[in-house]
């Protein structure tokens, strides 16, 4: 089982999280809804994979290529 | 035996050790890794019984003691039909020598390139090999006679479509190929790089991973030297047919034209609903793009490279298109110097090959700040303008949503397109409105009197104002652009010129 880092391509914040650990997530499914640039930016898993981690919640901050979930694949 | 019969008897000898390859131990190995042989690979490319092979008897001449174990001296060429048409095919055996570079395969790959060029046939090459043939090239007398002496080995001047496929451990000149190549699909577990990871060991004193140092991921998501991932042989032979089957056989035509399948357009009814009514929310361009051009026709190029920009053939009535587009999905749409350069080099293959490119835009510009600038981002900003300047192929623009500052010329604005239509729902500006009232007015949202600026500023931002400047040419209904767009096609087809643009980046270069 390969561990697959999912990574922001944006700085911004987290708006809304969408998906919780253990969840099994299909290829393109939303983790998480970033807000950046006044736009809603969505955070996918493009493989998919199941969720082990969340390393971010609601509000905080995140910085581009910054590690916000941890998947299997 | 008859003397016809001796001829016979020494023809099939000769023969059965020409199509020997490595011999069938290493065969063997290779089928029960799931890889196809290069005959095979050759088999699956080329039409049944069109392949006929250039240099069926030639070996290595280096080492005397080579000539009998160095079948078609690792590299076995030819012409063969490409779903029909012409092309002149290369594929690398693994199993002699590594389908290592040698004096005899260099000459087989120069005469194949020669006969493409003067000709005007695409050029396949199905890569795996080690390298330069080691110890031929050792020593100053080895590099002399070996290497440099075809001073257009590596030249490319785009006289017809190069396709590469990577399948297996790629070193040296498969790797110039495949990124000298306007398509390169690459298998998964294959390995694209400079040199192998045994040699970057040395050279370095560390282990060097080599799916890290050069695997697929590597290259769709870092360098964007692989356009396309597949996970067999047989789907990266099927991808380089679909490739080329867009493209004309060499510049000096236009691309072939195609039936339109049953079912095409059939989503235009309902495609505003495919874009969300907030122009705060991102949706996935790729959906739009489906659904305007011919069902099944878009073939995405280098998609997780980029993933900003996207890039695509497709047909539209039949006919090829390059599809540059910005995707609000990945990044909101703003542009940033990795999509440049894929969006550059799209262009250029389009430009060069008589494609008519369709932009379709949503951007709110360029990602600015610190990491966007020690990307180089002026730089590969301005690549891309030029390059779009140069472009003699028709250029149409659709402007979906947002088309801001600098990105609006980029995405074909203004002049840059011969034809600008945008959708009801355009905003174009030069920059944000919101970030427009911080800077003319210095408020911030949630404070007072920002509602109001920000109002006028949208306002002012209307498709409506820019279609009363003639800066659109067009506003059209969503459900209209597939149809729009096929009958500016028509408009603007290069018909002094038999569809055959004028090539102004042939020389441009092939990666980045």
């Amino acid at each position: 089982m390969a561990s697959i880092k999912i990574k922001t391509e944006v700085t911004g914040s987290v708006w809304k999280i969408e998906a919780r650990a253990g969840q099994r997530l299909a290829p393109g499914a939303t983790i998480m809804i970033l807000e950046s640039m006044k736009m809603e930016i969505p955070v996918i898993a493009e493989d998919g994979g199941t969720l082990v981690e969340l390393h971010v919640a609601e509000g905080e901050s995140v910085n581009e290529g910054q590690v916000v979930a941890t998947l299997t694949g | 035996m008859n003397r016809q019969q001796r001829l016979e008897a020494e023809f099939a000898a000769q023969e059965t050790k020409a199509r020997a390859m490595g011999g069938a131990e290493k065969l063997a190995r290779r089928k029960a890794a799931g890889m196809l042989n290069a005959r095979e690979r050759l088999q699956r490319l080329c039409d049944p019984g069109s392949f006929i092979e250039s240099g069926l008897f030639a070996t290595s001449t280096s080492n005397p003691a080579d000539r009998d174990s160095t079948p078609c001296d690792g590299k076995v060429v030819g012409f063969g039909r490409v779903n029909g048409r012409e092309a002149a095919v290369l594929a690398n055996d693994f199993t002699v020598l590594g389908a290592s570079s040698g004096a005899t395969n260099g000459r087989k790959i120069a005469h194949m390139k020669r006969v493409a060029t003067q000709r005007g046939l695409p050029m396949v090459f199905l890569g795996e090999s080690s390298g330069a043939r080691m110890p031929d090239h050792m020593g100053s007398r080895g590099m002399g006679m070996l290497l440099g002496n075809d001073g257009t080995q590596y030249q490319r001047m785009r006289e017809t479509p190069w396709a590469s496929a990577t399948l297996g451990l790629s070193y040296g000149s498969s790797s110039w190929y495949a990124v000298l190549s306007e398509f390169n699909v690459m298998r998964k577990g294959a390995v694209l790089a400079v040199s192998s990871p045994l040699l970057a060991s040395l050279a370095i004193k560390q282990d060097v991973d080599p799916q890290e140092m050069g695997g697929w991921r590597v290259h769709a998501e870092v360098t964007g030297f692989a356009d396309l991932i597949v996970d067999t042989d047989e789907e990266a032979i099927d991808a380089l047919k679909v490739f080329l089957s867009y493209l004309p056989s060499h510049h000096r035509e236009a691309p072939p034209v195609a039936a339109v399948p049953a079912g095409s357009g059939e989503g235009m009814r309902d495609i505003l609903g495919l874009m969300p009514e907030s122009r705060t929310q991102v949706y996935d361009v790729r959906k739009l793009v489906r659904t305007i051009v011919d069902r099944d026709s878009f073939f995405e190029l280098k998609a997780r490279f980029g993933k900003v920009g996207v890039t695509g053939l497709a047909r539209l009535g039949g006919r090829t298109v390059g599809i540059v587009a910005n995707n609000p999905l990945s990044r909101g749409g703003a542009m940033d110097a990795d999509a440049c350069e894929k969006l550059t080099s799209f262009i250029v293959l389009c430009d060069s090959f008589n494609i008519p490119l369709v932009l379709l835009v949503d951007t709110p510009g360029f990602v600015i700040g610190t990491e966007a600038e020690r990307q180089r981002a002026p730089g590969k900003i301005m690549n891309m303008m030029n390059a779009l300047a140069l472009t003699t192929v028709p250029k149409l623009s659709v402007i979906l949503r947002k088309s801001y500052g600098q990105a609006y010329l980029n995405m074909g604005g203004g002049r840059n397109s011969d034809e600008v239509a945008a959708w009801p729902t355009a905003e174009v500006s030069f920059m944000d409105p919101t970030f427009a009232v911080k800077v003319v007015h210095g408020i911030d949202p949630g404070l007072p009197g920002f509602d109001k600026e920000f109002a006028e500023m949208d306002r002012a931002s209307s498709v409506w104002d820019f279609a009363s400047v003639y800066a659109a040419q067009a506003v059209i209904r969503p459900q209209e652009t597939r149809d729009y767009l096929i009958r500016m096609l028509e408009v603007h087809r290069l018909r002094l010129s038999d569809g055959v643009g004028r090539h102004l980046m042939r020389a441009w270069p092939t990666s980045f």
